[in-house]
């Protein structure tokens, strides 16, 4: 499979509602992103073992997935438990749909391929969740934009921006009195999402210091993208 | 008689922009069946005596023969909605309504050509405007993540507008012309809403998650 070992952050938690699911990326490999109706969220390989469509274009219902083309039934285990042609059949239980291991820490939803991951990506306390950002560019580049380009705090004056890895796809940026946390989606080798929150109080940040730290992305996204040249310029910097 | 005679072709996005919008406002209205595809029926003499521009949808009320469907969403809301939610009267929303209908008859329309070239294979670029859709659905997804941090779940009011009613199809459709809703949070939680107001019809191409 794609998924290299740890933890992969795969979405903000307030992007997948319950009973929703969307596709998402990682190494190039398709997944699939969903919360049940009970509010847990899975990841899975976005592939239904009946045809291989995308259980992505599905929906859910209470605690199961179903496939958009045929209907099968998949339980929130991966096993497929009804299908609608045969109503009165009894589905072997060796029709399943591989599932990762899920948790949400730190405003985001992460999966790992492990049976036992090492740790699970630390839970920083109160998070506020600013946007997850698609960019065209490798992880490494992503980076090293941010790094170069920080935005401005929200409550104080500009200081010193520090930006450190905190787990493997966990980055933690310091920028004066406010902290962002960087969750890193390698979605393919040239494709990458940032998944963004501020480590605080919804007190603080909520409306405002949420807009501020948006304009922010917008901005970043648009250096990424103005300049074709970036990882050429950035690479003999490093050097 | 003052009813509303709409001509429809099924697969349009354009038309089911307004069958949304007579089922959303609760209408009534009398159907005729345009063969678009593969009879061209829209550039038939009959049909440009109607639209010199050739194009669905096409709606008259009483008098008028509206062509452009976003000219259609604003005719209906002003004329047939008297609460005015549709197509809010007040400045600030009525702007927001008004610019979210131009991007939708503008900047979007690359939806359009991109889903026709994909589906009916007419010809050109199928890359480049797919590039571009996926660039205006941007601005959308960006838009409403903005609107999120006010509290506010709609494009241009704190309910639904017409603005949804326009915005509606081209997002739904992607999958059509080979854009994925995976990198639109935002536009996602926003079509669920949208999926939940009353008199949401789907169209082909849309799934009706039953
Ligand atoms: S492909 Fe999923 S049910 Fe047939």
């Amino acid at each position: 499979m794609t998924m290299t070992g740890g933890w992969h952050p795969v979405a903000l938690s307030t992007s997948i509602e319950p009973a929703s699911s969307a596709g998402t990326h990682i190494g190039g490999g398709e997944f699939v992103v969903w919360r049940d109706g009970s509010g847990a969220a899975h990841v899975w390989e976005d592939r239904c073992p009946h045809r291989g469509m995308k259980l992505s274009f599905g929906f859910v219902r209470g605690d199961h997935i179903a496939c958009l083309y045929h209907g099968w039934q998949y339980d929130a285990a991966g096993r497929c438990r009804y299908i609608p042609a045969h109503p009165d059949l009894e589905v072997p239980k060796t029709i399943t749909v591989p599932a990762y291991r899920t948790v949400e820490a730190a405003g985001m939803i992460w999966a790992s391929r492990d049976p036992e991951p090492a740790t699970a990506p630390a839970d920083p306390g109160e998070v506020v969740p600013v946007r997850s950002l698609y960019l065209a560019a490798s992880a490494e580049t992503v980076l090293q934009v941010v790094e170069g380009f920080p935005p401005r705090p929200f409550g104080g004056d500009a200081g010193p921006a520090g930006l450190e890895p905190v787990g493997a796809n966990l980055h933690r940026l310091d920028i004066g009195p406010d902290t962002l946390l960087l969750g890193l989606q390698r979605l393919s080798d040239e494709r990458t999402a940032l998944h963004i929150v501020i480590a605080g109080p919804a007190e603080t940040y909520s409306g405002e210091g949420q807009k501020h730290f948006l304009a922010w992305t917008a901005a970043l996204r648009h250096r990424l993208e103005s300049a074709p040249a970036a990882d050429a310029v950035l690479s003999t910097e490093a050097v | 008689m003052a009813g509303i005679v709409f001509h429809n072709y099924e697969l349009d996005e354009c038309c089911y922009k307004v069958r949304l919008a007579l089922s959303m406002l609760g209408l009534e209205w009398q159907t005729v069946a345009v063969d678009a595809f593969p009879g061209s029926e829209q550039v038939s003499p009959l049909y440009l005596a109607m639209n010199p521009l050739g194009s669905l949808p096409i709606l008259k009320d009483g008098g008028l023969v509206l062509h452009g469907a976003e000219t259609i969403l604003a005719h209906l809301a002003r004329s047939r909605d008297p609460s005015g939610r549709w197509l809010p009267a007040g400045g600030g929303e009525f702007a927001g309504v008004m610019q979210w209908l131009v991007f939708s008859a503008a900047s979007l329309s690359v939806t359009v050509r991109a889903r026709s070239s994909a589906l009916f294979d007419t010809p050109g670029d199928e890359e480049a405007p797919r590039a571009s859709a996926a660039k205006a659905l941007r601005i959308m997804d960006d838009h409403m993540t903005a609107r999120g941090f006010d509290g506010a779940d709609w494009f241009a009011a704190g309910h639904a507008t017409i603005a949804d009613i326009a915005l509606f199809p081209a997002f739904a459709l992607s999958r059509d012309y080979g854009v994925d809703h995976d990198e639109y949070p935002a536009l996602r939680r926003w079509a669920r809403r949208f999926r939940a107001v009353p008199g949401f019809m789907t169209m082909p191409g849309i799934p009706d998650y039953h």
